[in-house]
């Protein structure tokens, strides 16, 4: 992978048949994050995605379960207050700031996302910066499954991207057609009142 | 067929600063789309012999499978485990997560139920961006007669206004949920146009729109209380009353112990999404494994009608190469941002931003009369000129469309540099289960949401009405559903299959055949089976 040269590699690269580990079946794109894989080759061990992952000789492929039923509980609707946040944040996921640097999860990541420096951000509540770090996440979980804390990064970068949204995200264009849409509608339902 | 130019040909021929010459103009749409849409191929179409569209037009491979026999009988449901729920949401993308959160949200106890992982879906897939009229010199009626137009005015007003109406409300929704959308420098949520639009309308997560939707709703629905979630449950049959007429429930299996389990409920929604796997026509498909038609089988043979069960979106712009990635889609938001395309002797030959399915035949009329570029004997198509919009916009690309650069890389092939090979493919299901404005269908506590209903879209969808119709109806469904207070089945039986069944027999077409598929053939039996 890596930057690719400028000039192309000639028509091949327009006719090789290409096999992915899981037969060139499901999203394909690397983006639904189902097909988690484990992968041996000779003694090197990693995981990956089997949709992303060329058969190759002498590769072994072991499809890992889907993930289990998530350990920090929260619901977004419940935060009423951002300036309490951090504290919140502390509260559902305290194993976010017990990271020890074992770089598990940036190996685990399919997508190549820096995911300890994620959590470290999140920890130190900058939450848009840590949603950003997270943003081609696709919820494959293997972070999860690769953290030695069970701190579930992917969850950690999922929520600071909610909050990010939930509590700053207030376009103008749309608050003004909301305002529009709100002022016809009652100005309507007078009318039908009034009609009654 | 020699039909096409040779690849070697045509890359020698192509040049990023080519002159293209002037496009030359479409003379008569209704011509182009009746000599080369896929949906006018000869043999094609069939008309249905029984169910509530007998006597309609329908798509050969899909009447196959609405004209066949179910997979089980009375005797499969003795000493089954039953679960009583209020709301069973069949679908686990986008309509299936909004409808249980809503319902949820109004106080019932839900389950969702989803063939594959929750989020396995197209939702996951929807790149470009969900429309919304929230510009100052838009408005909710132009994107109403936007979606009509589009839709060759097939669609039913009523819901397409129903839809339009519902846009700024729903992406308040979505942020509310925590979803995060691209934004103007001033703060403005950003929007481009895309095809079929009058104006800039498409709110975006850059090229990640759908991704970014269908996590936030996946942590939604899995975080909630009131929600279950059975992930490798695929439907195989509905449960009717006594009559057959009003739906009560349904019979799920696993795909990980292949029991079988009945779920009795007031309202079930389905929300089972499209049929690209079915490959109709032979069409490679841009759609994820999931997308066997399964709800449109199961809404059938209850007595549910359908409409426009003869009209399929193939999208433009599939990829042709590389092999495994056939049929995945370059976002429409890459010719909506300015790439165009040009056929094998390099000349533009349509208005890329013209509605998708005058696109596609456009594009399969330049390979049917010789001037696609031939890859091999099945493989022709023609280029999506990227390096001509990355040389007039350097940087654009990586910065927009950070999706297709990371996909096209594993592959080794630099849009940047390289144009793309592109053929169209099928996309999306026009048509779907009739609904009215709140998601239910003709049958009685049942309700359809998301691609598996139909129309909305007419004959033809423009693009970000998928996800912006997903949110609005699977709300909607998910309100109404719950607001069905009845004191729940008494019985609960087979009795629409059985009817189904005495029809078939009647009609003299054969019983061998058994739907819904559930998995593609070369994937059934393979994937789950550890």
């Amino acid at each position: 992978m890596g930057a690719l040269p400028p000039t192309d590699n000639g028509d091949a690269q327009y006719q090789s048949v290409t096999l992915t580990i899981n037969g060139n079946v499901g999203c394909m794109e690397g983006v639904c994050g189902s097909c988690r894989t484990m992968l041996r080759r000779g003694k090197q061990v990693t995981v990956g995605l089997a949709c992303q992952t060329f058969a190759e000789d002498g590769i072994e492929a072991v499809f890992l379960p889907p993930a289990s039923a998530p350990q920090h509980h929260y619901d977004i609707d419940d935060f009423k207050d951002g300036w309490d946040i951090n504290a919140r944040f502390q509260e559902i996921f305290p194993e976010a700031s017990r990271c020890r640097h074992c770089h598990g999860c940036d190996n685990a990541c399919p997508k190549g996302i820096k995911v300890e420096n994620g959590v470290a951000q999140a920890a130190a509540g900058r939450y848009r910066d840590a949603g950003e770090t997270f943003f081609e996440c696709i919820m494959c979980e293997l972070c999860d499954v690769a953290c030695p804390e069970l701190i579930a990064p992917a969850h950690v970068g999922l929520f600071s991207r909610r909050i990010t949204a939930h509590f700053h995200l207030r376009p103008p264009n749309l608050i003004n057609r909301l305002e529009e849409l709100r002022k016809e509608r009652a100005g309507s339902s007078i009318i039908e009142s009034e009609e009654e | 067929m020699s039909n096409g130019i040779p690849l070697a040909e045509a890359r020698a021929r192509y040049s990023p600063d080519a002159d293209l010459g002037p496009l030359p103009g479409l003379a008569d749409t209704d011509a182009l789309l009746n000599a080369y849409h896929p949906d006018h191929l000869r043999g094609s179409l069939v008309n249905l012999i029984v169910g509530a569209n007998a006597g309609e037009s329908c798509q050969r491979e899909l009447a196959d499978l609405l004209q066949a026999e179910a997979f089980i009988d009375e005797a499969d449901l003795a000493g089954t485990q039953v679960s009583d729920v209020d709301v069973l949401v069949i679908g686990g993308g986008g309509a299936g997560c909004a409808a249980a959160l809503m319902a949820a949200e109004k106080g019932a106890r839900v389950l969702l139920a989803t063939k594959l992982r929750l989020g396995d879906s197209n939702t996951v897939m929807a790149e470009g961006g969900i429309q919304a009229a929230i510009e100052p010199d838009d408005s909710v009626q132009q994107h109403i007669q936007d979606t009509l137009r589009g839709g060759h005015h097939a669609g039913n007003p009523e819901l397409v206004a129903a839809m339009a109406g519902d846009g700024p409300e729903v992406l308040r929704w979505l942020i509310r949920m925590g979803m995060q959308f691209a934004q103007t420098p001033s703060g403005d949520l950003h929007t481009r146009r895309a095809g079929g639009m009058s104006t800039p309308r498409l709110t975006h997560c850059r090229d990640y729109t759908g991704l970014e939707m269908m996590r936030v709703l996946r942590e939604a629905v899995i975080q909630h209380r009131s929600i279950e979630v059975w992930e490798q449950s695929p439907a195989v049959e509905l449960l009717s009353n006594e009559h057959g007429q009003k739906c009560v429930g349904a019979v799920l299996t696993s795909l990980l112990d292949d029991q079988l389990r009945i779920v009795r409920t007031r309202s079930v929604i389905l929300a089972t999404g499209g049929l690209g796997r079915l490959h109709l026509n032979g069409f490679p498909t841009s759609n994820h494994l999931g997308a066997t038609g399964d709800g449109l089988v199961l809404a059938y043979r209850i007595g549910a009608k359908l409409r426009e069960m003869d009209s399929f979106q193939y999208h433009p712009t599939g990829l042709l190469h590389p092999s495994h990635l056939a049929g995945k889609l370059v976002t429409e938001g890459v010719r909506a941002a300015g790439a165009l395309l040009v056929n094998g002797v390099g000349s533009r030959f349509v208005d890329e931003l013209l509605p998708r399915d005058m696109v596609c035949a456009a594009i399969l009329r330049e390979c049917a009369e010789g001037r696609g570029i031939r890859v091999d004997e099945k493989h022709v198509g023609v280029w999506l000129d990227t390096p001509r919009l990355e040389r007039a916009q350097p940087g654009l690309l990586e910065k927009q469309f950070p999706n297709l650069m990371s996909r096209t890389r594993v592959s080794c092939v630099d849009p940047r540099y390289t144009p793309l090979l592109v053929h169209p493919t099928l996309h999306y299901q026009n048509g779907g289960v009739v609904i009215d404005t709140n998601g239910a269908t003709t049958v009685p506590g049942l309700y359809a949401v998301g691609e598996v209903s139909g129309g909305i879209h007419g004959r033809n969808r423009i693009m970000g009405n998928a996800l912006l119709e997903i949110i609005s109806f699977g709300r909607r469904a998910g309100i109404a559903a719950t607001a069905n207070r009845d004191r729940g089945p008494k019985k609960v039986t087979l009795e629409h299959v059985n009817r189904m069944r005495r029809a078939l027999t009647l009609a003299g077409l054969p019983l061998a055949r058994r739907a819904p598929q559930i998995l593609p053939p070369y994937a059934a039996g393979g994937v789950w089976n550890r």
